[in-house]
């Protein structure tokens, strides 16, 4: 289930980010600071979107920074972070960026049916009118769980 | 007995993005009942690929598809809007028709 691998830690509300790799840095720390990732795996992902561009922006406004599982995985987690301002990660079709949702997963099928609930949740608008309003990361998610309810 | 195209979906990790726009594309594969199996990898993936199409993110598109060792690449700008890739996959099976 997603809203297992979403802990309140990993959910970060108007975070302040002054360009791309500090967001995905401040979205991936509470993964290193829980010991589900190494800080291997954050400097992959960002000298990895230095080298191929930002592979990780998936749609308009939204990116889900990660690595391979081989580079620093201990676990399996998602988060959910609003920016307060929009950054800019050098993605042609869907610059810029509000939300993050940093993966981080060990193996190929843990985390296959979390990722399936976001992919529903990532192009569903009220689940975002929902993420706007939201004032704490417990009210996100009751969210997650309420749209999880509902697929 | 009408072809079954195998199209690979993959993204430079091989782990989230490629997995999300995978249940996407066989989302919409399902309900158009297009002849298209997907399977799922990362771009060291495509060297061993035998398959008829790779399915991948629009920003890998040119690079894959000046490369002649690789089948056919269309690309998906947003890869969870499921009309987009309804678009571009019913676009690619229609060229492909027998």
């Amino acid at each position: 289930m997603l809203s297992t691998l979403v802990q309140e830690p990993f959910v970060q509300l108007d975070v302040n980010a002054a360009d791309w790799e500090q967001a995905v840095r401040l979205a991936t720390q509470p993964f290193v600071d829980a010991g589900l990732a190494t800080q291997d795996y954050v400097e992959d992902i960002i000298s990895g979107a230095k080298e191929h561009g930002p592979y990780f922006v998936l749609a308009p406004r939204v990116a889900m920074p990660h690595a391979r599982p081989d580079q620093g995985a201990l676990g399996n987690a998602i988060g959910v972070v609003r920016l307060s301002e929009p950054v800019e990660f050098g993605s042609e079709a869907n610059d810029p960026v509000s939300y993050l949702f940093p993966l981080v997963a060990n193996d190929d099928g843990g985390h296959l049916e979390a990722l399936m609930s976001l992919a529903e949740l990532l192009s569903d608008e009220s689940f975002f009118e929902g993420l706007d309003d939201a004032k704490t990361a417990g009210e996100v998610l009751d969210l997650i769980r309420e749209k999880e309810g509902g697929l | 007995m009408a072809k079954t195209y195998r199209a690979l979906v993959c993204c430079r990790a091989g782990m989230g993005s490629s997995m999300i726009l995978k249940i996407k594309c066989d989302q919409v594969i399902k309900e158009e009942g297009l002849p298209i199996e997907t399977e799922h990898g990362n771009l060291d993936s495509i060297l061993g690929f035998t398959g008829d199409l790779v399915i991948t993110m629009c920003d890998l598109t040119d690079e894959l598809n000046a490369d002649p060792h690789v089948p056919e690449a269309v690309g998906v700008k947003n890869l969870v809007d499921k009309e987009e890739i309804r678009r571009v996959l019913k676009e690619w099976a229609e060229a492909h028709a027998e």
